[in-house]
């Protein structure tokens, strides 16, 4: 079996191994109903984890995802409320500002050289307080959450069955994002920037304009993000978003993708985001205070990012052990 | 003019004519004494952190954990000198024990990011969990004052020649950490780990020790942070100094260390510090809402870093000197 298999099955057993946990624990883990709920919370943060993996894989990061969701979310809620456009025009001009977001945070990186981390830090602060700038205020000046309730908006917050839109457009765009990085030039491209800059360019990419582009699909995908969030909580606020930024990261390295680019791949980032999810649902269906399930939490992230490290460790040394091996016998 | 490196002198630069544009909007209210002190003393916690993180920085690692260890250490000072009555001894135990507490904290990252090999910004993303977590079950909850003795109220209010003592604190860490980097063999070491970790392995340096100690440093520096922060405010919750790491973060990439390692100076880092800390008073003397500091300081990132990584660019480079040279020519 290939390296990459093992390695995704060790993944998926790690996933495994923590639902048989928490169902031994509690329970109200293991039905069908949780498992679509924990599907249905990993959605958000893996649809924009899709975009945030193109990113790292180019060996940046962005950090602008929860501020772009509420840039998007702020936007459509004037749309909705000062003007009589029908619905799929406001989500058109959503997914537009989104990729607006994505263009000048793209034109930043690539154009201005800025590193990736502050680049984004930047812009996080510039589309939080351009989220506060058009806010929707009521008479005295105060900002104000604006209700959204149009049906045709609010079914997308909701289910075809029991399986939620958001869980059905998280596994389109897994599959289309792994898609296009698996089979297209430019996602050749990206794993090309990520791995060593220079003999890219050397090779005649054109790495201004890959970053820019990986760039312009988080603010996609953070737009998709705002519109499936604004559509479940029928509102939106100024905050929207607000500290979401580490969760679509956390989900991308949980999956294997690695910070100093080059390495990872959309179906990881899936499992990751599932993985995540899984502990958030279960630490809270222990039934405990809070401040334990912070301790928990953060002590599971811990034991499997050490055993994924050792375990890669160990697989490397066999290999190499293989390698003289081979050498030796020849 | 010739041999002047403008590269150089851009942070200075842009730290005067930030002061200067600030001068000529508020002249009566921002170039004082009593002003500028109060822009050291608020930035003064992460001045002191900056300096101890920046280790961490300069060997490719980053440190997620500071602002819920700052929190950690604030609470864990506050608890102790309430347990021991509010008396001298519980100041001096309380201090130690926040010190051991970061610098623990710095030895568990350490240990667990060299000898497991993971990625420091997961476990530091975990630890921040845990950290929070147990200063929620330490005050539960709850917010705890702590307005004497004189002696803990004295770290953070005090003043000595009319600047509080958190800002020569903050010196103190600054030149210890510059003198570690500048004048010492780890200091050499660190840079040459976080520049090339293999290279410097081959060469004899023991990498695992050289990264040990950087986060032992990180969390020896965020402890401090965390008992001056506690002493300034008198009084901490498990929120304490949450965000702080976003905070110190950006003080040290607008300062011009490199996330990737093996750049960066400590006057780099402290130069962020304080360009935050004259934005945020800039903006509060012109009254701009706080939910728009955002755009303004996003856009100053934007332009200073912009200004510096251009520098740094060989087109740019290139076209000075061409400049240059075409201006000695007219002058012969």
């Amino acid at each position: 079996m290939k390296q990459t298999t093992i390695r995704r099955l060790i993944s998926l057993g790690m996933l495994g191994a923590l639902v048989l946990l928490f169902s031994c624990m509690s329970s109200y883990y293991l039905n069908g109903d949780n498992l679509l709920e924990i599907l249905r919370d990993a959605s958000v943060a893996g649809i924009i984890g899709v975009g945030v993996t193109y990113v790292i894989i180019t060996a940046g990061i962005d950090l602008s995802t929860g501020s772009c969701m509420a840039l998007v979310g702020m936007t459509m809620a004037n749309v909705y409320r000062y003007t009589l456009l029908p619905i799929w025009m406001m989500l058109l001009i959503g997914i537009l500002v989104g990729l607006a977001a994505g263009l000048f945070n793209g034109l930043v990186v690539a154009k201005l050289h800025l590193p990736e981390f502050i680049a984004t830090l930047a812009t996080m602060g510039i589309f939080r307080a351009l989220t506060y700038a058009i806010a929707i205020r009521d008479e005295g000046g105060v900002i104000t959450s604006q209700a959204m309730t149009y049906s045709s908006f609010v079914k997308w917050g909701g289910a075809v069955g029991k399986i939620h839109y958001v869980s059905i457009a998280f596994v389109i765009v897994v599959i289309l994002g792994q898609l296009i990085l698996k089979k297209t030039r430019f996602g050749t491209n990206l794993y090309a920037v990520g791995a060593n800059k220079k003999a890219a360019e050397l090779s005649g990419i054109n790495i201004s304009k890959t970053q820019i582009i990986a760039y312009m699909v988080v603010g996609l995908c953070s737009a998709i993000g705002a519109i499936f969030t604004t559509a479940r909580i029928q509102s939106t606020t100024a905050l929207l978003g607000n500290g979401f930024e580490f969760d679509p990261i956390a989900a991308a390295v949980v999956g294997g993708v690695s910070l100093s680019g080059g390495y990872g791949d959309i179906v990881g980032t899936f499992i990751g985001a599932l993985f995540m999810s899984a502990l958030d649902n279960g630490v809270l269906k222990l039934q405990m205070n809070t401040a334990y399930q912070y301790v928990i939490k953060g002590a599971i992230i811990i034991l499997v990012v050490m055993f994924d490290a050792w375990y890669n460790g160990r697989m490397e040394k066999l290999a190499v052990e293989k390698g003289r091996k081979e050498a030796v016998g020849s | 003019m010739r041999g002047i490196n403008i590269s150089k002198f851009s942070k200075p630069v842009i730290l005067a004519v930030f002061m200067l544009v600030l001068t000529v909007l508020r002249p009566s209210s921002f170039l004082t004494v009593g002003n500028l002190s109060n822009v050291l003393w608020s930035i003064s916690v992460y001045g002191i952190m900056v300096c101890g993180t920046i280790f961490v920085f300069l060997i490719g690692g980053i440190d997620l954990s500071i602002g819920s260890l700052c929190g950690l250490c604030a609470v864990t000072v506050v608890k102790i000198i309430r347990y021991f009555e509010y008396s001298d001894t519980g100041v001096v135990l309380g201090i130690l024990a926040a010190l051991t507490v970061g610098i623990l904290a710095g030895l568990i990252h350490g240990a667990i990011i060299t000898r497991f090999r993971v990625p420091a910004f997961l476990i530091t993303f975990a630890t921040q969990i845990i950290f929070l977590g147990l200063s929620m079950i330490l005050t539960n909850n709850k917010i705890l004052s702590c307005l004497q003795p004189e002696l803990f109220t004295d770290i953070g209010m005090k003043k000595i020649f009319s600047f509080p003592v958190p800002i020569y604190i903050m010196l103190l860490i600054a030149l210890i950490s510059w003198f570690i980097l500048r004048k010492t063999a780890l200091g050499r070491y660190v840079y040459a780990v976080g520049g090339n970790r293999p290279a410097s392995r081959l060469s004899g340096i023991s990498d695992t020790k050289i990264m040990i100690l950087a986060y032992v440093f990180s969390g020896f520096t965020t402890a401090i942070g965390g008992v001056v922060l506690a002493s300034m405010t008198q009084q901490c919750m498990a929120t304490t100094g949450s965000g702080y790491e976003t905070e110190v973060i950006t003080a040290a990439v607008i300062g011009g260390v490199s996330l990737l390692g093996g750049e960066g100076t400590v006057s780099g880092a402290l130069f962020g510090a304080i360009l935050i800390g004259l934005l945020n008073n800039g903006l509060n003397l012109l009254s701009v809402p706080s939910t728009e500091h955002g755009l303004v300081k996003g856009i100053v990132i934007i332009i200073a870093v912009g200004f510096d990584a251009l520098q740094h660019q060989e087109k740019f480079k290139n076209w000075l000197n061409q400049f240059k040279m075409k201006k000695t020519q007219e002058a012969a």
